[in-house]
């Protein structure tokens, strides 16, 4: 009798902790009123919650065409912020990744509208006026970005690189000098400074931010390549003609590899 | 026997007209040598787009995207790497 029962406790004890152990998804809360208002504002919730999921779901996947109708449906439903930006944002990423510039740039602006605080979106709106190659939206987008966040990495190297295409020296060297005294390990902003100072005709300039650029990484060959037309515009051809040849040996890219060949020859 | 003669005044003025033909096409060949250099140096490529932002993601700190827009060095914002 004593071991039936014993056996009894033991089982029940099992079952228990079984149940207690597993990992049910955290239900949706349960509608605790009769209000039909409250409860259609609870279904408008979830659902926009849902959507956020599947979306998300889709971009991890890149499935775009299945990210933009959720989205779509989260701004159609309009939810406080700062989920209305944010949906605005992750449409906008998919609207880009298709190559529909204008609508991802509509978005972005309206989520900066929305909240103009947003600095992932003022970035991401940079982004994609560049690739649409609208680089006076582009400069205006940048200039919005660095006054949103001046200390930002992300906000001086994207105004500088657009200043420096667009022949903008005075913007585009004090921006790489902010972003070199944040990060003066960062190399790429060594050798864009040097591009700024090769247009300026300031060669000496130059070649003292290739020369940081390359102690940091040595086998940057876009660098070593620009080293070597300094030097050649310095009248130092033998240094060139070394420089160029490293450049050869470095360069991944093919075209890079060809010409720093080429230069070397001619030299 | 005829004697050739040589027409030195033509010679001389042949040979500094070849002169300054090659000297002309060696000037030429350096500044289309600094032009083909100057091709090449380009600025870096443009940062790529920060990433999809979930639901609840701006409430608090943990944003990716938020964080790597304020970051204040390269490699936390995500900026393009010195690739050889």
């Amino acid at each position: 009798m004593l071991r039936r029962l014993l056996c009894a406790l033991v089982l029940a004890g099992l079952s228990a902790g079984a149940a207690w152990a597993q990992g049910y998804p955290a239900p949706a809360s349960v509608p605790r009123t009769t209000d039909p208002a409250r409860l259609r504002a609870q279904a408008l919730d979830r659902e926009i919650h849902e959507r956020f999921s599947r979306g998300l779901a889709a971009e991890a996947r890149e499935d775009w065409s299945a990210a933009i109708p959720e989205f779509e449906r989260i701004i159609v439903l309009d939810p406080p912020e700062p989920r209305g930006s944010t949906a605005r944002y992750d449409l906008a990423i998919a609207r880009a990744r298709s190559g529909d510039f204008p609508h991802a740039i509509t978005l972005l602006e309206a989520a900066l509208e929305r909240d103009p605080g947003f600095t992932a979106a003022a970035a991401n709106l940079v982004t994609v006026n560049t690739l649409a190659g609208n680089l006076d939206a582009a400069r205006a987008a940048a200039d919005r970005f660095v006054a949103l966040a001046p200390a930002s990495a992300r906000a001086r190297y994207e105004r500088g690189i657009i200043a420096l295409r667009a022949g903008d020296l005075a913007t585009a060297r004090s921006d790489f000098r902010v972003l070199i005294a944040g990060d003066p390990a960062y190399a790429v902003a060594h050798y864009d400074l040097a591009l700024v100072e090769i247009r300026s005709e300031a060669f000496p300039a130059a070649e003292l931010e290739l020369e940081s650029a390359l102690a940091l990484a040595p086998a940057y060959a876009r660098a070593r390549f620009a080293l070597g037309t300094v030097l050649l515009r310095l009248g130092r051809r033998a240094d060139a003609r070394t420089a160029f040849d490293r450049a050869a040996q470095d360069a991944s890219d093919l075209a890079l590899r060809a010409l720093a060949l080429d230069l070397r020859d001619r030299l | 026997m005829t004697r050739l003669r040589i027409p030195w005044t033509l010679v001389l003025l042949t040979l500094a007209a070849t002169l300054a033909v090659a000297g002309g096409i060696a000037v030429g060949g350096e500044a289309t040598l600094e032009d083909l250099a100057r091709t090449q140096t380009v600025p870096s490529a443009a940062a790529g787009l920060l990433g999809p932002i979930t639901e609840s993601g701006r409430t608090g700190w943990e944003c990716a995207p938020e964080r790597a827009a304020r970051a204040r060095t390269a490699h936390a914002a995500g900026l393009p790497a010195s690739t050889p």
